[in-house]
């Protein structure tokens, strides 16, 4: 009984979407002229629209490629003829290291009382020879 | 000395890489264009069943075939028709959003209308393959009573029934263009069988 019945629910299932598709398919084929011709305008511009964007885009980048080789080659030659012999010229924080950290100035950073009192001596030579130009 | 080596790379890559023709992108376009002119009319009444209006079913088919060109036309032949109505019937359910919120604005505004007034069965179908008036009006009042029906089905099963009967899809295209699974699609398509069975009756047939 429920086998008999299965049958013919698939029965009245085919007929209806037989049916369906086949008044589907009439309403397709119904289309008026004017909807026609607004599909085929839809889909010229939907076809236009890949050219602007698939297209142009692969326009756009197959200089890429070529532009990297380039940009690639004028930076190798830049630096190629701007180096400079490293042994020639030292950075300047490590000179100024060197400088600081020299023996001499160690020494007479300890003895900066005797330079001072020296400078002093020599100023005051200087003045008292200075007075007896005047007289 | 890595500079000259980095040349060397870059220009080996370069010269390797495969330039894309026009020849490719012409036979790409011509592809495309065949494809859109044999699904877009199935595409257009499929949408209008959906959303009861022309022209608004015309521009949600040129919004699709549009996207369709612009994002997936390098894709496989084979995946344009699921890709094509998928976007389609985001569309649809964008605009069904779209029309909720203008139907509560304009009830709030007090100038809700009646969806159902305008709208005029034989003028949207008119018969070019020369069939009696009588056989015609009553194909369209079946077609009629069909698309009422289908309307009525919820949202998901709407969509199986359509892709799966009008447009002919099988099982795995038609998930793939619901974004579901197999078995859903199977599950909404007979719930939707039945449930138009049902509301047209014996006598639609």
């Amino acid at each position: 009984m429920n086998g008999k019945n299965d049958t013919q629910d698939a029965n009245a299932d085919a007929a209806f979407a037989e049916r369906s598709k086949a008044l589907f398919e009439q309403s397709v084929a119904a289309l008026d002229a004017q909807t026609l011709s607004r599909l085929n305008r839809s889909r010229q511009k939907a076809l236009s629209t890949m050219d602007s964007t698939v297209i142009g885009f692969s326009r756009r980048t197959q200089w890429l490629p070529a532009a990297g080789v380039a940009a690639v080659a004028l930076l190798a030659v830049t630096i190629w003829y701007t180096r400079v012999p490293t042994d020639e010229m030292e950075p300047a924080p490590i000179a100024d290291l060197e400088l600081l950290m020299a023996e001499d100035s160690f020494e007479m950073l300890q003895e900066l009382e005797f330079y001072s009192w020296m400078n002093f001596d020599r100023e005051s030579d200087a003045a008292a020879g200075s007075d007896s130009d005047v007289g | 000395m890595y500079p000259m080596s980095a040349v060397a790379t870059v220009f080996a890559v370069s010269c390797t890489r495969r330039p894309d023709t026009g020849v490719g992108t012409l036979q790409r376009e011509q592809n495309l264009n065949r494809f859109l002119a044999e699904v877009e009319k199935r595409a257009l009444r499929i949408a209008q069943i959906s959303v009861r209006d022309r022209d608004e079913a015309l521009d949600l088919v040129q919004n699709a075939m549009i996207k369709l060109a612009r994002k997936y036309s390098d894709r496989g032949q084979q995946e344009w028709t699921p890709l094509f109505y998928r976007i389609l019937q985001n569309g649809v359910r964008d605009w069904h959003r779209r029309q909720i919120v203008k139907n509560r604005v304009m009830i709030f505004v007090g100038r809700g209308k009646n969806e159902d007034a305008g709208y005029d069965v034989i003028a949207a179908a008119a018969d070019s393959a020369g069939r009696a008036p009588d056989e015609q009006l009553q194909n369209n009042e079946a077609m009629e009573s069909l698309e009422q029906a289908i309307r009525g089905l919820p949202a998901r099963q709407r969509e199986a029934f359509m892709l799966r009967m009008f447009e002919g899809m099988d099982v795995a295209a038609t998930a793939l263009a619901m974004a579901c699974s197999e078995g859903s699609v199977k599950t909404h398509y007979s719930r939707a069988v039945h449930s138009l069975r049902e509301t047209l009756g014996e006598h639609w047939q």
